[in-house]
């Protein structure tokens, strides 16, 4: 096969370069380091094997977390769970609310310290999944809202609506657990650093 | 002078400024409303903020360099002309 040798030179230098950003990925689905080491394997097993559909010049990042994602989701014998999309209006209202309250308690000030980087952390791995995977996709691995609707098959509208109460719903989470811990104090009206979703 | 956009266009269309989602001619009227307005421009400051906070919670896993190896050899097996396996 003549062919061979290129196509796997294209796979070196447009795969497998990425293989770090996709075993970060894998351990965020998995939250477990050798499950994580398995789907990376099997996901660059599968895009070797489907490496002749690949168009060259496309987005090869995208299509690796597409079929890591699949991959997760096959071995789970299971589909990502569907949300209805929220109603932006009401998505904004609520989002200012809780943009007022972290303010008030002096949020933003402890963004810094590494406790609370911990807890951002462990805020991202405990939200639902439709959430937690935009959150991962956008916000932990740099994706566009374009790429993020690629790999998670849904469209673009479903993205942003998603990425927008999931960051809501960490900055509550992040209100409440630096109270908690006494990094912040808080003041008169913050109240809304609930744990709902 | 009256803005072009008020704060709750600025408050419902903020991430997708943050996260340069925005054609320039709505970046260019977001930030001139953003310029002159204090609630909004703290508003801004704190959500860039949280973006970066999340950015840097990221935890590495096992070791990128074992597990490249691992993955190579995989591939070897399906056939991959691995260059940098001699």
């Amino acid at each position: 096969m003549t062919t061979a040798t290129p196509n796997d030179a294209d796979f070196e230098s447009q795969a497998l370069c990425h293989l770090p950003e996709v075993a970060r990925f894998a351990r965020s689905l998995t939250g477990d380091d050798a499950d994580a080491d398995d789907l990376v394997q099997d996901t660059f097993l599968t895009a070797y094997r489907q490496w002749h559909q690949f168009e060259l010049g496309s987005e090869c990042r995208a299509w690796l977390f597409t079929i890591c994602r699949h991959r997760f989701y096959r071995v789970h014998e299971r589909a990502a769970r569907q949300v209805a999309v929220e109603d932006p209006e009401l998505e904004s209202l609520a989002a200012m609310a809780t943009f007022h309250s972290a303010q008030e308690a002096g949020l933003s000030a402890a963004f810094e310290r590494q406790e609370v980087r911990e807890a951002i952390f462990d805020a991202v791995q405990s939200l639902s999944e439709p959430y937690r995977e935009v959150a991962q996709l956008v916000d932990l691995h740099n994706h566009t809202y374009d790429a993020a609707a690629l790999i998670l098959g849904v469209p673009i509208g479903t993205v942003r609506s998603r990425l927008f109460r999931a960051r809501r719903l960490l900055q509550e989470r992040l209100l409440t657990h630096a109270i908690d811990a006494g990094i912040i104090s808080p003041t008169s009206g913050t109240q809304s650093g609930g744990m709902s979703q | 002078m009256k803005p072009m956009i008020d704060c709750d266009a600025i408050a419902r269309q903020l991430w997708d400024f943050l996260d340069h989602a925005l054609p320039p001619e709505r970046v260019a009227e977001l930030e001139a409303h953003i310029a002159m307005c204090g609630h909004c421009g703290s508003h801004v400051a704190f959500e860039r903020s949280f973006k970066e906070a999340l950015r840097a919670a990221q935890r590495e896993g096992t070791d990128a360099t074992a597990l490249g190896a691992r993955v190579r050899a995989a591939l070897r097996a399906e056939g991959f002309a691995d260059a940098r396996n001699g």
